[in-house]
């Protein structure tokens, strides 16, 4: 029971544990998703504020860088106006260059000629020669104009200039300054789109990527820029929603997040394995907990149904292995719970309730054995004297039976008018089945010998019909004689019965000669031999079952047959009629069996022919 | 009464020592039922036993009836208060002695 219990406990707790571990696995991948996504997408919030920044940057820069710009440009057109002589002296325009802090200063003519340039090469320049240049020459019309215009990449060396000018103030004409805007180089160079995705990474290994028009613009490995995003392996068409996806980049499984911004396509990515690190941290952590929770809690419940249970049911079994095996004063103390003292006390009421059926039964039983007992001895002749009217002969028999139904029997009658058949018979065995043998074994040789049956054929017809339908294997042991009462011949006949003593006249008991047949009912096919003898006036016959040589004192000896015969012998005995002789013997044996409880049926019958009626 | 079981291949010796009698016979009949499994040749060795009663004669002739089918049954080291029973029973007339 321990086993099955311990079997589905275990079961019960693993699907248990498997239970949660799901669960929590399933809730912790679903939070480790949106963690990245989440991740994700405030990188790129960050990504989009550093661009939107570093433009506003730029822009403040540009309009202070601007403003100082023109401030130098209308500078230099007072001093022309002040002093246009200088136009003519390339000391005096590099001294003003070198106090503008500027790189080159031009100045046109009416028509945008140079007439006067730092560097001295561009003179003779046309403005309206070039889309950047021509941009200024509205300058020569209005008076009031101002251009700064946008840095750009200048053709010869790439470096970033700019160019800003206005009118000139002493005649129509351009006055024009050209710098490298540091401060804004500077500004620009910090919010380069190309190295924005150095500052950002995402977890351990995630980055951004950024593209503009599908080409990559800025992402950790160079190689890539300026290549396309489907070659880089993110399919365009994810690009469109800004929902994650997943994407593989070069073998690895990454989750990605697209949004465009200002013509800008920002990209975030996470590796997948990366995502569920802290998972599969919890994952771990969560197992080991979870195993050691319900190891514990297996072997607490184990222990306590050991003890709460087993040990009960334990302590239970063994006193009904005693009770089965007819211990019935055996009680059941458990008193560990509840359930186990009402087990304990319905096992002992019924334990109880047994007992007094049985005794009940046994008292029945013992009652009905009694009864059985007395109808068995009933059945025996036991008037004596039988028959007062004959003087043929005397007979006196006694059966002192045991505690327990037996199987000896003796048995007379007369057969005809002329003839006494005398029966000492044992049964084997003893009880009801020994008691039901006896009395058909009885009834059986009567009926054969009143036909007036010679007794070997008695026997041997018994025989064959006891040994019928004997399951049981019984047998029984039978002397019978018939004597002739007018001639006093004894015919008789043993089957493995213990032989008679004789007593001619004058002369003491002893073993009558016979040569014992096979017990009746032990094997079939038996014949049986009769032997005759004649008995004169006064001849005694004593027969007797093995209950009296066998008798047991209380040193476990047997009476035996030399003291039979040595009783039957005493000096007085020989004066005894058959009623005192077997008197006598009975006191004999009481007297050496003294205490000891009888263990067989003590029979015995003894005969005295008295000679022919009308002797 | 104690029995000592020697079981040599399909022969069975069983050395009695005690009185076999009402009280012990059933003993007899009991152990003989799962002894004879297989058994031929059955030996009782009387050597020891001291008394027989009718009880015991019965558990006796069921074991010879039994085994009069394969290869029989028989007895040794009767002693004389024994064999006077079996004398007196005709019991010595059937039972074979070795």
């Amino acid at each position: 029971m321990r086993n099955t219990f311990l079997k589905w406990l275990f079961l019960f707790i693993a699907a248990a544990f498997l239970l949660t571990f799901g669960v929590s696995f399933f809730i912790q991948t679903e939070q480790a998703r949106e963690n990245a996504v989440n991740s994700i997408k405030l990188k790129m919030d960050d990504v989009q504020k550093q661009i939107m920044e570093n433009r506003e940057n730029i822009a403040v820069i540009r309009a202070i860088a601007d403003a100082s710009a023109l401030a130098k440009a209308r500078a230099f057109a007072k001093m022309i106006e002040l002093k246009p002589s200088l136009l003519n002296s390339p000391r005096e325009l590099e001294n003003i260059r070198v106090r503008l802090d500027v790189d080159e200063l031009h100045v046109s003519n009416e028509k945008g000629v140079l007439i006067a340039c730092i560097p001295a090469e561009y003179r003779g320049y046309n403005m309206a020669g070039s889309k950047q240049s021509g941009a200024f020459m509205p300058a020569l019309t209005n008076p009031g104009f101002a251009l700064a215009q946008d840095p750009q990449k200048k053709g010869i060396n790439g470096e970033i200039f700019q160019y800003a000018g206005v009118a000139r103030i002493d005649r129509p004409g351009i006055v024009q300054i050209g710098y490298h805007p540091k401060r804004l180089r500077d500004a620009m160079e910090v919010a380069d789109i190309e190295k924005l995705y150095a500052g950002f990474r995402i977890g351990k290994s995630g980055r951004i990527i950024i593209a503009k028009d599908d080409r990559i613009v800025s992402i950790n490995d160079h190689w890539f820029i300026g290549k396309s995003l489907q070659e880089y392996g993110i399919p365009p068409e994810q690009l469109r929603t800004e929902d994650d996806f997943i994407v593989t980049i070069r073998g690895t499984r990454y989750i990605a997040m697209a949004r465009n911004y200002e013509g800008y396509t920002i990209i975030g990515v996470l590796p997948h394995s990366e995502m569920y690190v802290g998972r599969n941290d919890m994952g771990v952590l969560l197992i080991v907990c979870n195993l050691v929770l319900f190891a514990v809690v297996f072997m607490l419940v184990s222990f306590l149904v050991q003890k709460v249970v087993i040990n009960g049911i334990h302590k239970v079994n063994r006193s009904l292995e005693k009770i089965t095996k007819g211990d019935l004063n055996e009680r059941v103390e458990v008193k560990t719970n509840d359930e186990f003292i009402s087990l304990s006390n319905g096992i002992n009421s019924t334990v109880s309730a047994l007992k007094d059926a049985i005794a009940e039964a046994k008292a029945r039983i013992d009652a009905e054995l009694e009864l059985a007992r007395a109808i068995q001895i009933s059945s025996l002749p036991n008037v004596f004297p039988p028959y007062p009217e004959r003087h043929e002969f005397e007979i006196y028999a006694a059966m002192q039976t045991a505690k327990e139904v037996g199987g000896d029997f003796y048995d007379f009658y007369l057969i005809g008018e002329r003839h006494l058949a005398v029966l000492i018979a044992d049964v084997s065995g003893k009880g009801i089945p020994a008691a039901l043998f006896m009395m058909t074994t009885k009834t059986l040789i009567q009926s054969l010998a009143e036909s007036g049956l010679a007794p070997a054929v008695v026997f041997t017809e018994a025989n064959r019909r006891l040994c019928e339908n004997n399951e049981m294997g019984m047998f029984v042991t039978a002397f019978m004689g018939i004597l002739e009462l007018d001639t006093g011949k004894f015919t008789y006949v043993n089957a493995g019965h213990n032989p008679p003593l004789i007593r001619k006249a004058g002369e003491p008991f002893e073993a009558m000669k016979t040569h014992a047949g096979f017990v009746l009912g032990g094997m079939e096919g038996m014949s049986y031999r009769q032997y005759e003898l004649f008995l004169d006036s006064g001849d005694k016959i004593f027969l007797y079952t093995d209950g009296v040589t066998e008798a047991l004192n209380q040193e476990q000896v047997l009476y035996s047959y030399a003291s039979l015969e040595a009783a039957l012998n005493t000096e007085n005995a020989a004066q005894m009629d058959v009623r005192r002789l077997l008197e006598h013997v009975s006191q004999e044996l009481d007297r050496f069996t003294a205490s000891a409880e009888q263990a067989d049926d003590i029979t015995m019958l003894a005969l005295e022919y008295k000679g022919r009626r009308d002797q | 009464m104690t029995i000592t079981h020697t079981l040599d291949g399909s022969r069975l010796t069983l050395l009695f020592e005690g009185r076999l009698d009402t009280n012990t016979a059933p003993q007899l009949e009991e152990e003989l039922k799962t002894a004879l499994n297989g058994v031929t040749h059955l030996t009782l060795d009387f050597a020891q036993l001291v008394y027989i009663s009718s009880a015991g004669l019965r558990v006796i002739l069921a074991a010879h009836k039994q085994l009069s089918k394969s290869g029989g049954m028989a007895l040794k080291n009767v002693n004389k208060t024994v064999m006077e029973v079996f004398e007196m029973t005709g019991f010595a007339d059937i039972l074979t002695f070795e």
